[in-house]
């Protein structure tokens, strides 16, 4: 179930590029997050701002991290905290990614994508077969994996990382991709998926507002009816068939 | 003694505290106790289901949000077979139902089903949404059609009929009182404002469809205005909503005239804000030992 809980800051590590990873400590919330999940998180500021949803990155025994990249002013305000500080937290929210057995699996990601798919990849057990792919705009935007792409060519291969993989299934068998990223990235991914007869799970980012069913304002479109599902509460993981790429 | 006892014409509550309608869900129940709550207001309802509008639909300004949801909802049918029926089971408080039509006789068709439906308390008639083409909005802004279109509800419900107006009118006076000689027994106010945010990076605006409704401490002052003028100029009591987050804006409007207040935008920012608003509230009337209906309209000057 989720919760709404005040608590301290246990950590908070810096990383290149506006990237930072704050780590919180509670029994419970470590307890239920699960890989694609996330959470409302906010920092006390002086005017009222709307909760941010951000990933689950990790968790080690009680304590669950985030990993955030600086963009606005809500990301600011929670980068500019310090350990101790209170934190306002909302979740675990949303739904998560399948976990199967024996399956040939890619992981694909770009940009802030990345954190829910590095936590993903603990999780998947050990008789898939399982390829990490992540791209960045340039090397401030590249993380552990098992192939990196860059747009300026500053770090690993100079390409999209859709490029990356469709050079991949050339070459291998993939029954299942997972994914997290910008809209395009996502978008081009289907497209090759589904021109390959891949299953693909997409973990979209959307603006929200409640973070829990209430406002529906972090709609996406599904199927051909023009309909409308939730990112908050029906995603951020969906079938990317479901998608209604068009309306994106 | 319960010092924060209010009432909305035929209703009776226990607190003065509400929630805007679609901006609250029982999921905020699992942070809080509902009891803290004079009644639950329910998502605005139509005849037919309605898939929204396409998103972009939200957008945070430097002083509240910009939405255009477009009242997304599953029509009235699903409504009365399937959430009503979820929300009397997980509701211990009055339940008021807001609901919108594109004509009077929708609007008169809907009440009559409502009507025949158990587990509710009273009728928020959303006359005022701006996100819906050629629906509310309309309705909410001449006053001989609230006049009649109150006066065609009032005669077919004995339950509390709120009408919700709008604040995008030239003069809230004069539909606060159409409402009133319509036989609405109490009246909510505002909904949002017309609002407009634009990326200069792509000269897009920040929401698809291009003006949204404009929610959040931005529009208190005016809400507050409009709550002042409505109260002065109708006999019936008035649940006022914009921009309130804390007990103390809650305040301004009970001396406006307000007599009970809706928390909408506050609860995506703060989930606990409701609560902390009754509890504030309790403390500031316990430490003057005055009760709500004391200050109720009472503003000086």
């Amino acid at each position: 179930m989720k919760s709404y809980k005040i608590l301290p800051i246990w950590r908070i590590e810096r990383l290149k590029g506006g990237y930072f990873v704050l780590w919180i400590e509670d029994t419970e919330l470590a307890a239920q997050c699960r890989p694609g999940q996330f959470c409302e998180l906010k920092a006390p500021q002086g005017i009222p701002r709307l909760f941010k949803p951000i990933s689950v990155f990790d968790v080690i025994q009680d304590r669950v991290a985030f990993f955030i990249k600086t963009v606005g002013a809500g990301t600011n305000a929670l980068s500019v905290m310090r350990e101790g500080d209170l934190l306002q937290v909302i979740g675990p929210l949303g739904t998560s990614f399948p976990i199967p057995n024996n399956k040939s699996i890619v992981l694909v990601s770009g940009g802030v994508g990345y954190p829910p798919l590095a936590f993903l990849k603990k999780h998947l057990p050990s008789s898939n077969q399982v390829r990490f792919l992540h791209g960045g705009a340039c090397a401030d935007d590249v993380f552990p994996c098992d192939e990196c792409f860059t747009v300026d060519g500053s770090a690993g291969i100079k390409a999209f990382v859709t490029e990356g993989f469709m050079r991949l299934i050339e070459t291998r068998h993939v029954d299942l991709v997972l994914s997290c990223g910008p809209v395009p990235m996502l978008k081009a991914l289907s497209a090759i998926c589904k021109a390959n007869g891949i299953k693909h799970f997409a973990s979209l980012e959307a603006y929200m507002a409640c973070g829990v069913g209430v406002c529906h304002g972090c709609a996406v479109g599904v199927g051909s009816k023009g309909d409308y599902q939730r990112v908050c509460v029906e995603g951020p993981v969906f079938d990317a068939d479901d998608l209604n790429w068009e309306l994106m | 003694m319960n010092r924060l006892k209010t009432r909305l014409g035929k209703l009776h509550f226990e607190s003065p505290v509400t929630v805007a309608s679609g901006t609250f869900g029982t999921e905020y129940f699992d942070f809080f106790d509902q009891r803290i709550l004079g009644a639950y207001v329910s998502k605005t309802i139509t005849y037919e289901p309605k898939a929204g509008n396409p998103p972009p639909r939200l957008y945070e300004t430097e002083a509240g949000l910009i939405n255009s949801i477009g009242l997304q909802n599953p029509g009235i049918d699903v409504f009365i077979k399937s959430s009503l029926p979820e929300l009397r089971e997980k509701l211990y408080i009055p339940l008021v139902v807001s609901f919108s039509g594109s004509s009077i006789t929708e609007f008169c068709a809907m009440l009559e089903m409502l009507e025949i439906s158990e587990g509710i308390d009273g009728y928020e008639v959303n006359v005022s949404c701006p996100n819906v083409e050629n629906e509310g909005i309309a309705f909410g802004t001449d006053p001989d059609t609230v006049f009649e279109l109150t006066q065609k509800l009032s005669a077919i419900t004995n339950k509390e009929l709120i009408i919700k107006l709008s604040p995008n009118v030239s003069d809230i006076a004069t539909i606060a009182i159409a409402a009133e000689a319509g036989g609405a027994s109490s009246l909510a106010l505002i909904n949002t404002l017309f609002g407009m945010a634009i990326d200069i990076e792509t000269g897009k605006s920040r929401i698809k469809k291009g003006v949204g409704g404009y929610s959040g401490t931005g529009i208190k002052p005016v809400a507050l205005a409009l709550t002042y003028k409505a109260a002065r100029a109708v006999k019936i009591p008035i649940l006022a909503m914009g921009g309130i987050y804390t007990w103390q804006d809650a305040l301004e409007f009970f001396y406006a005239g307000a007599s009970m207040i809706a928390l909408g935008t506050a609860n995506f920012i703060n989930p606990i804000a409701a609560a902390e608003a009754h509890h504030g509230l309790d403390v500031y009337l316990a430490q003057r030992d005055l009760r709500l209906k004391d200050i109720v309209g009472k503003v000086n000057g």
